[in-house]
């Protein structure tokens, strides 16, 4: 399977009278965009706003993040989600780079909504600060969630994904600047140099908890609660063949933006025929029951093991319950003999004294932390809001509070805001970008 | 007395004053045959603290000596002596050993440490050998620093004690435990790598380590599992007391402990002696970890009071506790839930419980 990815990469952000791209500029004609958004009639409210890396911006409720992209060819950018099911991973594709399409609520927030401080102390604690997000600030006609904890966040969502594609048929017949190529041969005709160096598969456990339909991530739309394991190829993971959910707590999240720009499957392809021969993705799922935990781990560790794969890294969206998922998952290839790393974040609590994950294995013995979920974070008032700021303490996001009694709220009357780093939006960047770890103090 | 004033540690105008302990060997007053030494305090520099104060950004004031026996067999006695020499002199950090192999003045160091910092709450230091056994006992209650063999190293070992006090007392950052020196508290914190490579990259690396047969340095070592053993059998549940625990949010609908919905710090008790089940709309889960739609609808799916009262009334048990304990499990640490569930069983054996349900989600 060969992808080409055609990149586009994006200086500045403007509204103009006309939506097109050139010289690095992306400009957008605003009317015309909310427009478009509007088609959805859930959408009742909505303005589209532009932040940029360095200012004094805070963004909350985030939702999503996607990166623009379109499909010279006509194709869906997410099949099967904004349009008609067809195979990823091959062909050309033309991304917008340095930029993101956010899903904000103009007033409400979820569980699994996130923060993101464009400047400041703040801004190194998200990837996002490092691009200009154009943002959805939306208010929609959902009742049935307005007061739920657990928000579908449909219509936003969705919104995200289509407009992602609207920005991105501005180059779908420029030529990229840059062309990024990711080929892999099909896993039995490789040259003998590849196939004589030790067989590597990724392990992906994207977050598919909730048992109801709706909140998970989604495999070629497909709700990945009702799925068991199956065998991918990165490039359907890079060319939208996945799109993230609405339930993960923010900084375990993987927005579908990671899924698009995947790290660990790109540090895979680069070493692929030199250290190692990148076998591909076994793409797993997170579960509720321990049985459906197992089955699992089962579907994991037989394929890995038919495939002759020598080592696995395994990763998980998410923390806390899932760590159940990840652990059995490592434990289970190291039982057929499958050398494994396991890349995700710790909870160790404020003071730092708390088991790391809810279950550990002693066979889990290499092992990447990339932050920890329950570190606190106090930061100054931000000059401008995009969404609202009292969705953090209101709302029930997983990382702030409408009350502590030695702590207040999470939101102060100026502005400045005391969180759970649970609530950065994908703030523990457990899809591989993290330069963060964690040590003993 | 302690130097209280916090100014003086940040704003480092005055020097600061320290206080040494050494047992009767580094004293200079002798060997096992005056290992029943009494505590004593003298004003002054003696033995190690000689070294240290040459190094330290503060002035050993008081050298504090004790015999390792003393300490060991009349253990109470000898702390409590300390403490009370220790009631009359300003201090900002307190430093014991370096106490190498030695078994007995390891665990002295550690024990009169630990004392220290949780009376006067200043910084404590000292230093061990691996092998030495107050290392397990005090590594998570204080600062122990990796330290040699014997008192051959007793130069390098008092000047990495020094550095990290030193920091301590200009109020600057400290680094993680393997930078610093000592050993592992069991505190884990995030840090950014200064240019570090991403995650993606270091799990690669660490696989093709892995995968060669080359040494690798996993970012978080599993530590040993901490199990609860499996508590004997209820003899006669006929005559039993039996209460309902659920770290599966069910509260009253207007949550009146104000219990969080993820990663929980609260508990509360909900009187169930005069009702026959949990009904809905009165009860209602406020945990944020699963789809409350069915715990909600019937709050006895999670907390079965409905079960046990019929239960009760079949004799099956003795008697259904008046309240059922609820919190949040979700994102809860270990260390929380732990001190929630201490405080819960307090409860239950003031109200002589026999055995406990207990729900999760």
């Amino acid at each position: 399977m060969k992808l080409e990815m055609g990149n586009f990469h994006v200086q500045d952000v403007v509204f103009a009278e006309k939506t097109f791209y050139k010289d690095g500029i992306l400009s957008i004609n605003k009317e015309e965009a909310l427009a478009f958004i509007k088609e959805d009639e859930h959408i009742i409210d909505l303005d589209l706003v532009i932040a940029k890396p360095g200012e004094s911006t805070r963004i909350v409720p985030v939702k999503e993040a996607v990166e623009p992209r379109i499909r010279p060819d006509g194709r869906a950018v997410f099949p099967g989600v904004t349009g008609d099911l067809e195979m990823a991973g091959e062909g050309r594709l033309h991304a917008l780079k340095g930029v993101s399409v956010l899903g904000v609520g103009m007033h409400y927030g979820s569980f699994g909504d996130g923060l993101i401080d464009m400047g400041g102390e703040g801004a190194k604690y998200t990837l996002f600060s490092q691009l200009i997000n154009i943002c959805i600030v939306a208010h929609t006609d959902e009742e049935y969630e307005r007061f739920e904890q657990q928000k579908k966040n449909t219509a936003i969502r969705m919104a995200s994904h289509k407009f992602a594609e609207y920005l991105g048929s501005t180059v779908k017949d420029l030529d990229p600047e840059e062309l990024e190529v990711f080929e892999i041969e099909p896993v039995t005709k490789r040259d003998e140099s590849v196939s004589k160096l030790p067989s590597v598969v990724l392990v992906m456990q994207p977050q598919s908890q909730m048992e109801e339909l709706g909140y998970n991530d989604l495999v070629y739309g497909w709700d990945m609660n009702k799925y068991v394991p199956s065998f991918m190829n990165p490039n359907e993971i890079l060319d939208g063949a996945l799109i993230s959910g609405s339930f993960m707590p923010a900084s375990s999240k993987w927005s579908t933006y990671d899924f698009q720009n995947f790290p660990t499957i790109k540090e895979l392809y680069k070493e692929h025929g030199k250290t190692i021969n990148f076998l591909g993705v076994i793409m797993s799922n997170l579960n509720v029951s321990l049985e459906q935990k197992k089955r699992s781990s089962i579907f994991v560790a037989q394929m890995a093991k038919s495939l002759g794969a020598d080592g696995a890294i395994v990763t998980e969206e998410g923390y806390g319950n899932p760590d159940a998922d990840y652990i059995m998952c490592l434990a289970a290839l190291e039982d057929v003999g499958v050398k494994t790393v396991g890349i995700s974040n710790e909870c160790t609590g404020r003071d730092g004294g708390s088991q790391p994950l809810v279950t550990l294995d002693v066979k889990a013995n290499a092992l990447v932390s990339t932050g920890n979920v329950s570190q606190l974070i106090e930061l100054p008032p931000a000059e401008k809001v995009i969404g609202e700021l009292e969705a953090l303490a209101r709302d029930g996001l997983s990382g702030g509070w409408s009350f502590d009694e030695l702590l207040g709220s999470s939101v102060k009357e100026d502005g400045s805001i005391i969180m759970e780093n649970n609530a950065m939006f994908c703030g523990d960047m457990i899809a591989g970008w993290s330069t963060k770890t964690m040590k003993e103090f | 007395m302690v130097n209280k004033n916090n100014e003086g540690i940040l704003g480092g105008g005055v020097m600061k004053k320290a206080v040494y302990y050494i047992n009767q060997f580094f004293a200079g007053i002798g060997g096992e045959d005056q290992a029943d030494q009494k505590p004593e305090i003298r004003e002054g520099l003696i033995g190690p603290s000689l070294a240290m104060n040459s190094m330290l950004d503060a002035e050993i004031t008081h050298t504090i000596i004790c015999g390792d026996n003393f300490m060991g067999s009349n253990t109470e006695e000898a702390v409590k002596t300390i403490l009370g020499f220790l009631d009359n002199v300003e201090f900002d950090i307190f430093v014991a050993g370096p106490a190498f192999q030695a078994g007995r003045y390891g665990v002295a160091c550690g024990t009169i440490s630990k004392a220290v910092k949780e009376k006067y709450g200043v910084p404590v230091l000292t230093s061990m050998n691996e092998e030495n056994p107050g290392v397990e006992m005090f590594k998570k209650d204080i600062y122990i620093f990796k330290g040699g063999k014997s008192a051959a190293k007793m130069r390098d070992d008092v000047k990495v004690m020094a550095a990290f006090g030193n920091k301590l007392l200009k109020g600057e950052p400290t680094g993680p435990a393997e930078t610093e020196g000592f050993f592992e508290r069991g505190i884990r914190a995030q840090i950014w790598l200064d240019n570090g490579p991403i995650a993606a990259r270091r799990g690669v690396e660490m696989l093709v380590k892995k995968l060669n047969g080359e040494e690798f340095k996993t970012e978080l070592p599993i530590p040993k599992a901490d199990r609860v053993e499996i508590a004997a059998p209820v003899k006669d549940l006929t005559k039993a007391n039996i209460a309902l625990i659920t770290t599966g949010g069910i509260v009253p609908v207007e949550n009146p402990d104000r219990i969080q919905s993820a990663s929980a710090t609260r508990w509360g008790r909900y009187d169930i002696s005069n009702i026959e089940r949990l009904e809905s709309g009165v009860f209602k889960t406020i945990h944020a970890g699963f789809d409350p739609a069915a715990a909600d609808a019937d709050p006895n799916v999670v907390i079965p009071v409905d079960a046990m009262k019929a239960y009760l009334k079949e004799g099956k048990i003795g008697k259904l506790h008046d309240y059922f304990y609820s919190t949040v499990g979700t994102g809860t640490t270990q260390a929380e839930a732990a001190r929630m569930g201490r405080e819960i069983v307090e409860k239950l054996k003031e109200d002589s419980v026999d055995g406990v349900i207990m729900t999760s989600t």
